[in-house]
């Protein structure tokens, strides 16, 4: 097995262990969230969870998979740390992405569903005892 | 609270111009526009001054609670999905007077 198979396997295996954690805390952590929108309906809360969770792993294993050609030639092992760096460096940042947009579209998820429920911010002037229209 | 029924004067531009704009946006307490002083608002709320309706806007909900000149305006925004944050802001404790004294002098001006 030479060198440039050995950084693949351990680009591969840094990747997978990231994306699996960043998803993870994700699902964990976000279910708080969805549960408050969702007004209590865990069900529910849970099923979109997953749903995120799933697109989530499909886009940051699309990438690691797209990411994972290494153009020059790896023969020694300070090659290989600085392709890996780069490399493990890039998903990183796609993954921080991706968690920075979940965590965006919990809050604006969130807000929306506290408008919907937000009562009038003022209070009548007057009351009429019965409206007939 | 599941409706909202809005007294306008039906002879004032910008009343009818504002009326079209309100009916046009996507809500989530549907809106009713019934000319003030005209036979239907009248049989419908003999407690409520036809005269006063004509000067400045009034809004009844479903509940009986009447809202005037910038409170009927608040609880138009807060009936509208896209602007519910905006009558939330608008209608706090800072805002609110501000918000009223724009009314009025608008309500003053207009034609």
């Amino acid at each position: 097995m030479n060198a440039m198979v050995v950084t693949y396997f351990i680009y591969i295996g840094i990747s997978l262990g990231l994306t699996v954690w960043v998803a993870r805390t994700l699902f964990k952590n976000g279910r708080v969230f969805l549960v408050d929108v969702f007004a209590g309906n865990e069900q529910l809360a849970d099923s979109v969870n997953q749903l995120l969770v799933v697109g989530f792993y499909l886009i940051n294993l699309g990438y690691v998979s797209l990411a994972l050609k290494v153009q020059e030639r790896v023969v020694q092992t300070s090659e290989s740390i600085e392709v890996l760096s780069w490399k493990i460096g890039m998903v990183l940042l796609v993954l921080g992405g991706m968690h920075f947009f979940n965590l965006w579209l919990f809050a604006k998820i969130r807000s929306r569903s506290f408008l919907r429920r937000a009562p009038p911010p003022i209070k009548p002037d007057t009351h009429i005892s019965t409206p007939t229209a | 609270m599941n409706k909202l029924t809005v007294l306008y004067d039906p002879t004032c531009s910008m009343c009818c111009r504002a009326r079209r704009w309100l009916e046009n946006q996507p809500q989530y307490v549907p809106l009713e526009f019934v000319g003030a002083g005209t036979a239907r608002a009248r049989t419908s709320y003999p407690e409520l001054d036809p005269e006063e309706t004509l000067q400045s806007v009034t809004v009844i909900s479903d509940e009986g609670g009447v809202y005037r000149g910038a409170k009927a305006w608040l609880i138009c925004l807060w009936a509208l999905r896209k602007y519910r944050g905006w009558s939330l802001t608008l209608g706090s404790d800072a805002l609110l007077p501000s918000a009223r004294a724009f009314v009025e002098w608008v309500s003053r001006h207009r034609k």
